[in-house]
């Protein structure tokens, strides 16, 4: 009984130093995610103002604005969802649906993981061999290939993975109805899992939106106003690097509102994300 | 005076009906495993056939062979003949999609499409049917009143099919089922995921239903083959050990296993 008694007040003491332990280390977590937004909050916010959003990047030591930049991270970031969207989405149907039980799927998920994880500014250097050495000159386009590749390995392994999630009873009742395997897929299939595969969508935006190294090599910057596509680009990641390393105090502060715009950006597509994949658990 | 003819009274009372299913022959594997070993059986034409047996016996495999399901799944394969009014649908040249349109297949566990419960209904119709919105709408209306699901369901029609109760979603499988005329209902122990009020409306329905339709119920609830089946067939690790009328299985079986499984000696 004494036994008993030790044993159990020694459980509860390990209980709480585990615990003690869980907390702090989610607390340390927590924190530096505080201490990031609170910085970019605390020095981003006071450099907010019209201009940022009419004016092009200054030259230095001048007052102006970020318009070409996020011009152009939008105009890539878009380039870049539309090309790898459609490439991921079908890579992805193939592996979940027609080669589901195929080596090749297998072969294919493995090098996807890889290309997932891959730096990114490999995946710059290959594009810069790809297209920029070729065409003579850094352009748009080249970055949104590049952003194009970083958003095929998110998109296909979530789209695998939500196509996955589908019960094989509902494929077999779309067949089961007389439904040809395209359109068990197409209407129900990806009607199941489409908060999942837009939620993988919105998460390669989120991911390619703040990627530098990739334009670094591909769209480069562009001082002025360029919507021409076969030419240097600005965009807000590679703005943020060249400004932020710059000693003039106004490229400095576009550099931190540059850096709070894509913060708060990504985080909207994280909660809009989230909130998709919510409602679908919640059915 | 002409006689009384007793004979005429024991053909009637014998299985002379039209056989709308006949298997011959029929061996299946999954792999290199055997699941059902040389099958010969007869399903006659608006009845409803019952196949019993423990788990593993083999009577879902046989039920999805019927309609050629197993085919979504690579190693599995059936050999043998399955005839549909003459015809072996095990062969290479039957259209599979027009097979499954003639033979419809109602799930264990009730599978809405995730759509709304008057799409579920029009989505088989809509594929190999072009009808204008009034006929669809009478259509979807008869398909819901077949499956006695109408006055549950008239004023929420665009709602989700989801989110109806599990037995108020099985009975929307069967009217989807239904929608599409086909000839022959495949249930895979449809009420098993189901409490008994439920599975009394099914069992109701199934009743109704075979006026029109030649069905298929697998289940491991012996009284409920006892009650909504006319044949019965007791299968047994892979082999059909018995098939007759109903009431023959469940009071005087030819077969010792039949006998030792419906006294719940094993199984």
């Amino acid at each position: 009984m004494a036994t008993a008694q030790s044993l159990h007040q020694s459980r509860k003491r390990k209980n709480a130093v585990m615990m003690a332990l869980c907390v702090i280390a989610a607390g340390i977590g927590l924190a530096w995610l505080a201490l990031i937004l609170g910085a970019l909050l605390y020095k981003g916010l006071s450099g907010v103002n019209l201009a940022v959003f009419t004016e092009m990047t200054p030259p230095p030591g001048d007052a102006g604005g970020l318009l070409n930049a996020i011009y152009g991270s939008i105009v890539m970031t878009i380039i870049g969802i539309v090309v790898g969207t459609p490439i991921g989405v079908l890579a992805g149907t193939y592996m979940a649906e027609y080669g589901r039980f195929s080596k090749l799927t297998t072969v294919v998920r493995f090098i996807n993981d890889i290309l997932l994880s891959a730096p990114s500014i490999i995946v710059g250097l290959f594009v810069y061999e790809l297209m920029v050495r070729p065409m003579g000159h850094f352009s748009a386009i080249a970055g949104a290939v590049a952003l194009s590749i970083l958003v095929i390995p998110v998109v296909v392994r979530t789209t695998e993975d939500m196509l996955n999630l589908v019960p094989n009873a509902l494929r077999e009742a779309g067949t089961a109805i007389g439904a040809p395997r395209w359109v068990v897929i197409r209407s129900v299939a990806y009607r199941a899992a489409l908060s999942g595969i837009v939620t993988g969508i919105l998460l390669a935006i989120a991911r390619i939106s703040g990627e530098t190294a990739p334009l670094l090599f591909t769209a480069l910057n562009n001082q002025f106003w360029s919507s021409n596509l076969n030419a240097p680009m600005a965009s807000l990641p590679v703005t943020i690097f060249q400004f932020a390393l710059s000693p003039y105090e106004e490229w400095q502060q576009l550099a931190w509102t540059g850096a709070l715009i894509i913060t708060l950006t990504v985080l909207g597509l994280s909660i809009i994300a989230r909130s998709l994949t919510g409602r679908r658990e919640d059915r | 005076m002409k006689p009384m003819l007793s004979t005429d009274l024991n053909v009637a009372d014998t299985i002379v009906e039209k056989a709308k299913i006949e298997v011959k022959n029929l061996n299946f594997y999954y792999g290199q495993s055997k699941a059902l070993k040389d099958i010969n059986l007869s399903l006659p034409e608006r009845s409803v056939t019952a196949f019993i047996g423990p788990s593993g016996c083999g009577k879902s495999t046989l039920l999805r062979v019927l309609n050629r399901i197993y085919e979504l799944y690579p190693k599995q394969s059936a050999e043998g003949q399955v005839l549909l009014d003459g015809k072996n649908i095990l062969d290479r040249s039957q259209d599979l999609n027009l097979l499954r349109t003639k033979i419809g297949m109602v799930f264990q566990k009730p599978t809405p499409f995730p759509m709304s419960i008057y799409e579920n209904i029009a989505f088989g119709v809509r594929l190999y049917e072009k009808i204008s919105k009034a006929e669809m709408d009478s259509r979807v209306e008869s398909a819901l009143k077949r499956a006695a699901l109408w006055n549950e369901v008239k004023d929420k029609l665009n709602a989700s099919g989801q989110s109806l109760s599990g037995g108020q979603q099985q009975r929307l499988c069967i009217a989807r089922t239904v929608a599409v005329k086909p000839e022959v209902i495949l249930l895979d122990e449809p009420a098993s995921a189901l409490d008994p009020l439920s599975t009394a409306k099914i069992e109701e329905l199934i009743d109704e239903l075979q006026a029109d339709y030649t069905i298929v119920i697998v289940t491991h609830n012996m009284q409920q083959a006892a009650r909504v089946s006319r044949q019965t067939a007791f299968m047994y690790l892979g082999e059909l050990v018995e098939f007759d009328r109903t009431e023959k299985i469940f009071t005087s079986p030819r077969e010792k296993r039949t006998q030792d499984y419906i006294t719940g000696r094993f199984g």
